[in-house]
């Protein structure tokens, strides 16, 4: 019966676009890695092998997940979302620093990113608690109660700091609480005294290093051999790409080590320098593909809790994406995020094959009866 | 079959009866829009990036990956008419940081492995660092230790590749021979300063680089220093070199032979040294009347060259600058005084051109002194004019041996009994001018002063007041206004010796490439004739002689060989001597001028060095050979 499903339901677009983005992403650290590892790939340590070890992996849970049935997920979904908030704690106490920020865990010989994991957690849980509550989610209570579940991830995110990570959770809460029935009004009003408090929050809440970077944002000149180094180098690599490209492994920013965190935060430069516009535009499009059919799933699916959990998770997506290329190009403020399926880490790579698993398994049980 | 549906079925079947979601097909409308859009935004700010200011970021990406450095060549030496070397060249080493190639968690690390490389304390260091940081660009680097010892430099040589951003900068330093004799003939090199950086920037010059600063050093600059090679290095975002770019040979700098001989550079200097007290300021120069060529140029106080290379010394250099009697102006023509007697000779020419008198002319009685009322004055005291006795019956040429004031006060404002009509101010500053006096003469040095030459137009123009009769008699005297420089003095007694050429003076016969070819040779161009004819010259040349043989001048007489010239002494103590040798057939000219001497002193100086030109060296024999 499953092989029936798989036939009639399964997506290989989906499938197929997330690892064309891993391939894509296992040859841009290729090239990042060329000045530290300038012989090319001698052994397992290299990150490329790491990679797509860990890339290989992650398609074997993918499949694992699209055959599980996901409405499995939904019923230890308040488990996962409580594990998922004791690992953000836990990282601010026991977490490693790394570049003036808390964010992994450290298992064995493992390091694990606590918020990689949060994520898809509180999507399952906030799908499941609104799924419950199909008529009741115009209600303010529950309203408010979905708001605190992605409201306490968030901040428990900014406070390591990680600012991006904690416009995820607030994005993804946004567009669930929308399409799982909240009165816009509410959400309109709750948007408007954010933006309206902006000012306040930026005077008060604001770390001096987040402020700083915000600073560096709008003038990097102003430490150009400090924190404004990488905007700078980044914003340099990308346009000096043009049209099409220095070539792979041939941008002199990138192999110069100019680039700094070149196979994680800043690999979408990498892409710009080498590749140019044309590279660029076909990592967008696979992304777009990769979106586009989450949402498909999303808008298939008979079962709520499947419809938001893949909604959740193409949100999820798209928002990192635009984040991380956002700061690439000197759009948005720096905030290290990773772009999905293309920077160096395993977290983040594992995780995002695990979603895409799960849109997979939406899709499959799309209808509660097949005829 | 129907417990495998089952199995699949919603856990809660009611659900499905529901109505649909609240947001449905419009939502997930929105959402394709949303992304849509927000990857446009991603787009735009890519195009915007790469295709419109593509071109501006390519270039801050090839100066961010490209370095040029210069590959030293040695500058060119410095020799004597006799092909004599007159400065060594020497390498140099500085310790230096580029602070743009160290990452701020590096530098305490760096400042403690450099500091006991060097021998300084990282904390002097770390000061060096910021205090030059706050003021250069943090691509250039900064200098935190000069003239490293043999050992330091070989120890930082070996860890350079370990120290990211440190650098050992090698420099020609100068070793100058002579020491102070020659100091304002040569010169001396120092760091380039911000104007001269401005000056030769379209030459290839550097932040660190050094450059000639005076003397030949300074005026032969861009031809001593050669043209350095150049490397393009691609580099990383440590300044660590990759590939080599591109390359470009240097040249080495071309060498001066210069018309001084050693021997008569210090056998001036002693003389004059001799002459005057430490720390006084006195000048003295030696020329070949036929070329222009400057024998020997000494100007006193002096100082050593080789302090301004030696870091350790480097305040003795700068005290140098306000010390007393500035020794680094070359008083030979940086600085004006009045000629007095020097001045005669022309005033005597002068004369005998206009045919005011001739050489036999005499003017009876001279009392010793001479009275010239001020006519706008009557009835102020009259200027008096000394001569050093009552000298009676004179014609020119005693008058001139003698130092006749009073004969040549007449020659220029007339006699008082209107018998003798003087030359006037007019023509007196006109043939001062044609003998080369208020202009600079040309010389290959820098920071010459042209001098002034007063008439009625300049006085009233400038100081607001009117010629009056004893200007003129002064003006005769080689005072009022009238400033001159040693070095004019010089040429224009070369020229009443050589026939009435008026000479450019210059320091360096011959510029040679480094293979030893001649690639530039100075003619002995005149730079105008004296409207003077020969008989008259000669009759000047004759007073003269008779002004050393006999006259007030003797002390400049020097044995086996006849000397010409006049002395000067005056008021504040100013003393000159100014001649030539022989005076039949004239080969040589001297001017000695000293601040605080008195003739004779000034006499003694060119008699010894024309005893050890004609005498005691092969020089002049060098010279009528045309042997160098």
């Amino acid at each position: 019966m499953i092989q029936e499903r798989l036939a009639r339901h399964f997506d290989p677009v989906l499938a197929a676009g997330a690892i064309a983005l891993a391939g894509y992403g296992s040859l841009l650290i290729y090239s990042a890695s060329l000045s530290s590892y300038p012989d090319g790939i001698t052994g397992l340590g290299h990150p490329v092998v790491k990679q797509a070890l860990l890339a290989l992996l992650g398609i074997v849970l993918m499949v694992l997940l699209m055959m599980a049935d996901y409405r499995a997920f939904g019923r230890v979904a308040p488990v996962l979302y409580g594990l998922g908030l004791l690992l953000l704690v836990a990282v601010l106490l026991v977490g490693d620093e790394s570049l003036g920020s808390r964010r992994w865990l450290s298992v064995g010989p493992l390091q694990v990113q606590a918020s990689e994991l949060a994520k898809p957690f509180t999507i399952l849980a906030l799908a499941r608690y609104m799924a419950d509550r199909p008529l009741d989610m115009r209600r303010l209570r529950h309203f408010l109660t979905t708001l605190a579940m992605g409201l306490v991830p968030a901040v428990l995110v900014m406070l390591e700091p990680d600012m991006g990570t904690a416009i995820i959770f607030g994005s993804v809460w946004l567009v669930m609480a929308l399409m799982g029935g909240a009165r816009p009004y509410y959400v309109g009003l709750l948007v408007a005294v954010l933006v309206l408090s902006i000012p306040l929050v930026s005077a008060a809440a604001l770390s001096d290093y987040q402020r700083e970077r915000l600073a560096l944002f709008f003038n990097p000149n102003l430490d150009p051999l400090g924190g404004g180094f990488n905007i700078l180098q980044a914003e340099i690599g990308i346009g000096s790409g043009g049209l099409l490209g220095k070539g792979l492994f041939q941008g002199t920013q990138t192999q110069l080590d100019f680039l700094q965190t070149a196979t994680t935060d800043y690999i979408f430069s990498v892409l710009g320098e080498e590749l140019g516009l044309v590279g660029a535009l076909l990592l967008l499009a696979l992304y777009l593909v990769v979106i586009f059919r989450c949402l498909r799933a999303a808008s298939l699916s008979y079962d709520l809790f499947g419809r938001l959990l893949a909604t959740g998770i193409a949100v999820m997506l798209l928002v990192q994406v635009f984040v991380n290329v956002g700061v690439n190009v000197r759009l948005l403020p720096v905030t290290g995020i990773p772009l999905p399926l293309i920077s160096q880490g395993g977290s983040s790579l594992l995780m995002t094959f695990m979603a895409l698993g799960l849109v997979q398994s939406v899709l499959l049980r799309r209808r509660p009866f097949e005829p | 079959m129907a417990t495998t549906t089952r199995r699949w079925r919603s856990p809660r079947p009611g659900r499905r009866e529901q109505p649909a979601p609240a947001a449905g097909r419009g939502g997930f409308l929105a959402l394709r829009a949303l992304a849509l859009l927000l990857m446009a935004i991603l787009v735009g700010q890519l195009v915007r990036l790469q295709l419109v200011e593509g071109e501006r970021f390519r270039q801050m990406a090839a100066s961010n990956a490209l370095r040029e450095i210069q590959v030293p060549v040695s500058r060119g030496l410095i020799y004597d008419r006799g092909g004599r070397p007159l400065v060594y060249n020497r390498a140099s080493f500085d310790a230096a940081i580029v602070p743009a190639e160290v990452r701020p968690e590096q530098q305490q690390r760096l400042f403690q492995e450099l500091g006991s490389i060097v021998g300084l304390s990282p904390l002097e260091i770390e000061a060096r660092f910021r205090e030059a940081r706050a003021r250069q660009s943090p691509y250039d680097p900064v200098v935190v230790k000069e003239g490293l010892t043999r050992e330091q430099a070989l120890a930082l040589k070996e860890r350079e590749p370990d120290l990211p951003g440190v650098r050992l900068l090698e420099r020609t330093v100068r070793d100058y021979v002579g020491g102070p004799a020659l100091a304002h003939v040569l010169g001396y090199t120092g760091p380039i300063s911000a104007e001269e950086l401005e000056a030769l920037g379209g030459l290839g010059y550097h932040l660190h680089d050094w450059v000639g600063k005076a003397g030949v050093e300074a005026t032969y600059e861009t031809i001593l220093r050669g043209t350095p090679g150049r490397v393009l290095l691609e580099v990383d975002a440590f300044g660590r070199p990759r590939r080599v770019v591109a390359q470009q040979p240097g040249q080495d700098g071309s060498s001066l032979l210069l018309t001084v001989d050693l021997d008569l550079q210090r056998r001036l200097y002693e003389a004059l040294s001799a002459q005057v007290p430490p720390g006084e300021v006195a000048a003295a120069a030696l020329m070949d009347v036929r070329t222009g060529e400057v024998l020997a140029l000494v100007s006193l106080p002096s100082f050593d060259p080789n302090l301004f290379a030696d870091p350790a010394r480097r305040d003795q250099a700068a005290a140098l600058l306000d010390a007393p009697g500035k020794p680094l102006l070359n008083h030979a023509l940086g600085e004006l005084y009045p000629p007095l007697d020097t001045f005669k000779p022309i005033v005597a020419a002068a004369a005998l051109q206009e045919g005011l008198v001739r050489p036999d002319t005499v003017i009876r009685n001279l009392a010793g002194y001479m009275l010239v009322s001020n006519p706008l004055a009557p009835g102020a005291v009259p200027d008096i004019i000394f001569d050093p006795r009552p000298l009676g019956d004179m014609d020119l040429t005693r008058a001139l041996a003698q130092g006749a004031n009073t004969y040549f006060a007449q020659l220029a404002g007339g006699s008082p009994d209107g018998t003798l009509r003087g030359l006037g101010e007019g023509r007196l500053a006109s043939y001062a001018r044609a003998f080369g006096l208020g202009e600079a003469t040309g010389i290959d040095l820098s920071g010459e002063a042209p001098g002034l030459v007063p008439d009625a137009r300049w006085k009233e123009r400038t100081l607001r007041d009117p010629w009056r009769p004893t200007d003129t008699y002064r003006f005769g005297l080689g005072q009022s206004y009238l400033s001159v420089t040693p070095m004019q003095v010089l040429v224009a007694t070369a020229a009443l010796a050589n026939g009435g050429r008026l000479l450019r003076p210059h320091l360096v016969q011959e510029v040679r490439d480094p293979d030893g070819r001649v690639v530039a040779e100075a003619g002995g161009e005149g730079r105008a004739s004296l409207p003077i004819s020969p008989a008259n010259l000669s009759a000047v040349r004759q007073a003269m002689a008779r002004a050393v043989s006999e006259g007030v001048a003797r002390a400049a007489a020097v044995r086996g060989l006849q000397v010409a010239g006049v002395t000067a002494a005056g008021e504040g103590g100013h003393a000159w001597f100014a001649g030539f040798a022989p005076a039949d057939q004239p080969l040589v000219a001297v001017v000695v001028y000293m601040a605080h001497g008195s003739a004779d002193r000034a006499a003694t100086v060119a008699s010894q060095v024309l005893d050890f030109i004609f005498n005691q060296s092969g020089i002049a024999q060098g010279l009528r050979e045309g042997r160098r």
